[in-house]
């Protein structure tokens, strides 16, 4: 076959992807290998990140040229960003569920074009736009109404009591989020629902099903695939969101979190708040740090992505054995 | 057929070559900055000096048509790398550098522009028009966690008569790179032993953890966490003064090294700068932090325009000395009409002198 440049191309274009993949993880391991060496598995256990005296002498620690007492564990920000997707997806899913059910069926013909083109606009809005609200409208919000009303009824449980002063926080972050999260998810197990045939509905209904039971029984497990999908989709953009999360975080280090409302960070956001002072250390060694929070972020993503899959494929394999 | 396919082959080749072609083309006029028939500079950094660039740039460029300046209020440590790394022509920045960075960058220079403070704000009801008293420790312990309510003993010592109930404190800290970060933890640095030993102080440093003290982004930021959150404490450039007050927060009287507590006005300001200005060494970094005398203000400092001397062409380097030279003068940038606004101070004539040698240094590469 001959090669064409057409071919040829493709061929290129297609190899590009996984390509520039391999080389971002390149760069990030060998850009912070000095830092993986300096930090050493306490990177993911210590809770104390400190660039260190960035105005005195670097001091040789270790066989490495840092700053004065510098340091750098990342557990508070692995919590964060673990904490903030997994609430975040814990309310999504259920209600993109939801949403998206009624849009295929409890909505009149007329009016679904509509419906789903708001839906669809939700997933555009700049992640700031949503920072800005969080920060003017839903921060308030918890400190004066929402953290004062859970500490008074469910305040015998420890996560939801004491309150917030600020608002700034854990939940006001993983609801962010939600709001992120939830019309990506929603339009993605929709356009799914779309593609259920005429006859599974009409089987359905034919057993005498009503429409909720149709829609449970006969919708949601033909497109179960997409709904993990759909879902891995929500939780990139919650585990990866920078912006918004850095607005309204509280921006806590050093501490993990003890309540919902208490102040946390994020990896990602974490890695923006910090990259300009750790641009003033001559040493290189906070850049370097940087880098290799970005590039545990990355593994958690791969990691997360990968049970997703393996969960997905054993739902395929119990349907085909039951069928 | 055979042809015919080959044809359609070279004709899609050609076309991907003018394509290509005309990329090349796109990207190569991109990099030629000597096409534009003006110049564009870009300051970015302190939003500290944000507000006050924003008075210079308009009326500037007025008179200069030839250049254009962009502004942008990041933080004074996206302003110092952003200088370094050729970013921006002008950072901005309520820090200078410290010594082994300006051995790893040594074509950095500090260029102070005007002379700003800091005010020490707080959001305690009932008491926002009474300018309560804290000192430097007791700062350290709030920010420390160690002082952790308004009746703390410390705060009520200092501040007798003052019925101060015990509601928990907010501290509120910047999240970003920030010079009013770095001047803040100076005056805790330089005014409590313990803070030095322990936190010292930087653009960003490793905030002790204190359960519910938050971080906020710029200056605006600060105002508006610490406005809508009641108990709070901040610390805000001066420059913000219109929002402090929009958001009614209270200015603390803040000790300084002679123990009187002082309030921030052009006065208190201008008797700390006259203490250390005969300090100040040919390349300008220098801490005004916490001056002697009795009416010095603790927390003042040199704002600076942070500029790499080696510019890509002398036209750039001509359009920054000359801005920055207009910046400086009585005449031009520093004039009252100008700096009563963001309530900063020009600088004194033998400041102004040192910056004015130190902007006649921007020159381009190979100089």
């Amino acid at each position: 076959m001959r090669a064409s440049p057409f071919r040829i191309g493709l061929i290129g274009l297609s190899g590009a992807v996984p390509g520039i993949l391999v080389a971002v993880v390149l760069f990030l391991a060998i850009f912070s290998w000095p830092a993986i060496q300096f930090n050493g598995l306490g990177f993911l256990v210590g809770k104390t990140w400190n660039l260190g005296n960035l105005y005195a002498n670097p001091v040789k620690v270790g066989g490495f040229l840092v700053p004065h007492g510098a340091q750098y564990g990342i557990l508070v920000f692995i919590v964060g960003t673990l904490a903030t997707s997994a609430i975040a997806l814990l309310i999504a899913v259920p209600v993109s569920l939801g949403v998206a059910i009624f849009l295929a069926e409890g909505v009149p013909g007329r009016l679904r074009p509509g419906l789903s083109l708001i839906v669809e606009l939700l997933a555009v809005v700049p992640s700031v736009v949503y920072g800005l609200w969080g920060v003017t409208v839903l921060a308030p919000l918890i400190a004066h109404v929402v953290a004062p009303g859970f500490n008074d009824v469910l305040g015998f449980i420890p996560i939801f009591a004491g309150g917030s002063a600020t608002g700034f926080g854990l939940l006001t972050s993983s609801l962010v989020l939600t709001l992120m999260v939830v019309p990506i998810v929603t339009a993605t197990i929709y356009s799914a629902l779309q593609q259920v045939g005429n006859s599974d509905k009409e089987a359905a209904y034919a057993l005498g099903a009503l429409k909720f039971e149709m829609a449970t029984r006969a919708m949601l497990p033909a497109v179960r695939g997409s709904i993990v999908g759909a879902v891995i989709l929500g939780l990139g953009r919650a585990l990866g969101e920078t912006m918004a999360v850095l607005m309204v975080s509280g921006g806590a280090i050093n501490y993990l979190p003890r309540t919902l409302m208490s102040p946390i960070s994020t990896m990602a956001a974490f890695i923006v708040s910090q990259l300009d002072s750790a641009e003033q250390d001559p040493t290189g060694m906070a850049v370097r740090s940087l880098a290799e929070i970005a590039l545990v972020l990355f593994i958690i993503t791969v990691i997360v992505n990968a049970a997703a899959r393996l969960i997905t494929r054993g739902l395929h394999v119990g349907l085909a054995s039951r069928g | 057929m055979q042809t015919d396919g080959g044809m359609i082959v070279r004709r899609r080749s050609i076309l991907l070559g003018t394509i290509g072609a005309g990329a090349a083309g796109v990207l190569g006029l991109g990099s030629r900055p000597a096409f534009a028939a003006e110049i564009s500079l870009l300051e970015t950094g302190s939003t500290l000096l944000y507000p006050l660039f924003n008075l210079w740039v308009p009326v500037y460029t007025a008179k200069n048509p030839g250049v254009r300046i962009t502004t942008q209020g990041t933080g004074s440590g996206t302003g110092i790398a952003q200088a370094i790394s050729g970013v921006a022509q002008i950072g901005a920045s309520d820090a200078y550098m410290s010594d082994p960075q300006m051995k790893r960058d040594p074509d950095i220079l500090n260029i102070p522009l005007a002379i700003s403070a800091q005010t020490v704000n707080y959001n305690v009801p009932g008491f926002n028009d009474a300018n309560l008293k804290l000192s430097g420790p007791v700062l350290a312990g709030i920010y420390g966690g160690k002082i952790t309510h308004w009746n703390d003993p410390a705060i009520v010592k200092i501040n007798p008569g003052a019925k101060l109930a015990a509601h928990v404190i907010t501290p509120i800290h910047r999240t970003d790179g920030s010079g009013d970060t770095f001047i803040f933890t100076q005056y805790l640095a330089a005014s409590t032993p313990e803070w030095a030993n322990s936190v010292g102080y930087g653009t960003t440093i490793s905030w002790p953890p204190v359960p519910g003290g938050i971080g906020a982004i710029g200056n605006p930021g600060m105002v508006q966490a610490s406005g809508q959150t009641a108990y709070s404490i901040a610390y805000i450039g001066v420059s913000f003064h219109k929002e402090i007050a929009g958001a009614k927060l209270g200015t603390a009287m803040l000790q300084n090294r002679d123990g009187n507590f002082v309030l921030p006005t052009p006065k208190t300001v201008g008797a700390a700068a006259a203490a250390v200005e005969d300090k100040t060494p040919a390349d300008e970094r220098i801490s005004l932090i916490f001056a002697p005398g009795p009416d010095s203000y603790p927390i003042i400092n040199y704002e600076y325009a942070i500029v790499n001397r080696r510019q890509p062409n002398e036209k750039i380097a001509a359009a920054i000395r000359d801005f920055l030279a207009w910046a400086v003068d009585p005449d031009g940038g520093s004039a009252a009409k100008f700096l009563e606004p963001v309530q900063f101070l020009p600088l004194p004539p033998k400041i102004a002198a040192l910056s004015k040698q130190q902007i006649a240094k921007i020159g381009r590469t190979g100089t």
